[in-house]
């Protein structure tokens, strides 16, 4: 599968590592931005990481003017723009989106609001919508796996009508993305594994989808070396801020690369089960990595057997016959997640969840047909292909 | 200014060829929602009155087809009377060319940021679906092998015949309507 054409953009500005937080007041005070609101949740705060980041901003005599703690996981358009409110009561002039999935996509559709005006963000929704540059917005990942702090696309459910809402936008891309080992330190464990299988996920769904490219490819195997590397050991380690800072890099990287190459089946199935049986993200990409990339062993043999170098390393490659690699590869993941089960009963089948019946695969099916993402899986699915993906990831 | 002198004639050659094809898809699709099943499966859970569109940025050819229920597609030309629910832009000519032309799978051209999906992504992949059945319908089977991912399955030769004859059938029949009316 070469790639006749292709297209790449990553225009945000990566700072990680050890005292990044410290680089906010000066990163803001470079794009003129001198009244930062926060947006957060609960969780965040409850876990005492938002100190961190205001004494930064302090210290450097930077106020933040407005916090907002109250993102559900589920964000909706009322958030939106009672946040959007807020900020233009306190004249805020710059946004900072620390937490998950849910409060950074909460934080660019602010963004969006306060940037183009208006209360209602469903005026906003599709592709391509936004023609100008937004208010200056930094994120600050606290789980690492999303990677919503290098996407493009946001999701914001309306509650009214009981749909979710579709952001795409090169211009929801934030200024800054601050990975800082200190945010994901105290994850608990089922969350860590659980995100930092999402990343390995949108590392491994970019390397193999049909939108796969040279650079994206680059940041894919990047980001498979390092959760290979450090996630057991973070595991088993839990407050080793190094090993942290490679799973976050990690969770950055796959998510530059899913963003330029998009992800396939694993995804589709995912969000479907998600919706469904409300399972966390996380768990399901775990859950399904296996059995979809089985399903699609023929189509992508040779880039599956090329990841065998970045998940078991340089001996177990040349060790393996060329003929063998994919097959290694699939039996690395499930490895993987063997020791996952053994550490937090990360579940492995539909059944370990205890939460999903049998009766509910047929909607799972048919709701992962209809999933934007199945576009880009590099092997047809039919109804019956997927149904028996799920029937072999049932138990 | 310089494109134009240079190639006058292949610009307007391939606008009129996705012109074209664009009408020949428009009174397919019409057709095979009106003769094949599963097709009328796809399109059944389709809103009453959803208006679908394929056209060319910024303001090329359109194709622009309704469901008027129970899994039936009307054809509207390249006017529609309402806005769209859910529209396929592709971002050049030459772009709407290479996937019309079957040089370019559908999947690949989506894979290759060619075109914008607007509207309910949902609704979007249905219909993806239900172009795919088309092509596979009326074009040759080596054809169509190089416009869709996987030619389905429970397309046998005859049905295939047997189905494209007709579908040729009822196009001819539209294109004959509309040239009286
Ligand atoms: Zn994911």
């Amino acid at each position: 599968m070469t790639k006749t054409y292709y297209e790449f953009f990553c225009p945000v500005k990566v700072i990680a590592g050890k005292a990044a937080l410290e680089h906010i007041p000066y990163e803001l005070n470079g794009l003129a931005a001198k009244r930062p609101m926060i947006i957060t949740d609960k969780g965040v705060r409850a876990a005492g990481l938002l100190e961190p980041v205001i004494t930064a901003c302090e210290e450097s005599g930077l106020d933040i003017i407005s916090i907002y703690d109250d993102v559900p996981p589920d964000s909706s358009t009322t958030v939106v723009r009672d946040i959007a409110a807020i900020y233009r009561k306190e004249k805020c002039d710059s946004i900072i989106a620390i937490g998950g999935g849910s409060a950074i996509d909460t934080g660019k559709a602010v963004n969006i609001l306060v940037s183009e005006g208006g209360t209602d963000i469903a005026k906003y929704t599709g592709a391509g919508v936004l023609k100008h540059p937004l208010k200056p917005f930094f994120v600050v990942p606290t789980t690492a796996g999303t990677g919503s702090e290098v996407t493009s696309v946001a999701v914001i459910t309306d509650e009214a009508k009981g749909v979710k809402l579709p952001f795409s936008s090169s211009y929801l891309l934030p200024n800054a993305a601050i990975i800082d080992p200190r945010m994901t330190l105290t994850l608990p464990p089922h969350i860590t594994a659980a995100t930092a299988m999402d990343a390995m996920t949108h590392a491994v769904e970019s390397f193999t989808c049909m939108a796969k490219n040279p650079l994206s490819d680059a940041y894919a195997t990047a980001a498979i070396k390092k959760v290979s590397q450090s996630l057991l050991h973070v595991m088993d380690n839990p407050k080793d801020s190094h090993g942290r800072l490679e799973l976050a890099q990690a969770s950055t990287m796959a998510g530059i690369a899913f963003s330029n190459s998009m992800v396939g089946l694993v995804h589709s199935l995912g969000h479907a089960t998600g919706a469904i049986c409300h399972l966390p993200h996380g768990l399901c990409m775990s859950l399904y990595l296996p059995y979809v990339l089985e399903y699609n062993l023929e189509t992508i043999r040779e880039p599956l057997g090329e990841l065998l170098l970045y998940l078991e390393g340089p001996e177990v490659y040349a060790a393996t016959p060329a003929s063998r690699r994919a097959e290694a590869s699939i039996s690395a993941l499930r490895s993987l997640r063997d020791a996952l089960y053994k550490r937090c009963q990360l579940p492995r089948t539909l059944k370990e969840t205890g939460k999903v019946t049998e009766d509910q695969l047929d909607p799972i099916a048919e709701m992962a047909l209809d999933d934007g993402s199945i576009m880009f899986n590099p092997k047809e699915v039919t109804l019956t292909d997927a149904r028996a993906v799920l029937q072999r990831a049932w138990a | 200014m310089l494109a134009k002198r240079f190639q006058p004639m292949a610009s307007h050659a391939r606008r009129l060829y996705v012109e074209l094809m664009f009408q020949v898809m428009g009174r397919a699709l019409q057709a095979i929602s009106e003769v094949d099943s599963e097709v009328q499966r796809e399109a059944r859970t389709l809103p009453q009155g959803f208006l679908f569109e394929m056209m060319v940025m910024p303001n090329g050819s359109k194709l622009i087809v309704e469901h008027i229920g129970e899994g039936r597609f009307h054809y509207h030309g390249g006017s529609a009377p309402r806005p769209m629910d859910v529209s396929i832009r592709f971002k050049h000519l030459a772009h709407a060319f290479l996937v019309m032309s079957f040089q370019e799978k559908t999947a690949v051209a989506f894979a290759n940021d060619r075109m914008l999906v607007d509207g309910d992504v949902s609704y979007a992949m249905r219909m993806t679906r239900v172009l795919n059945r088309l092509e596979s319908f009326i074009l040759p089977r080596i054809i169509a092998r190089r416009a869709v991912k996987e030619y389905p399955e429970n397309l046998h030769l005859p049905e295939k015949l047997i189905s494209a004859a007709q579908i040729y059938l009822k196009v001819a029949t539209h294109f004959v309507q509309t040239a009286r009316a």
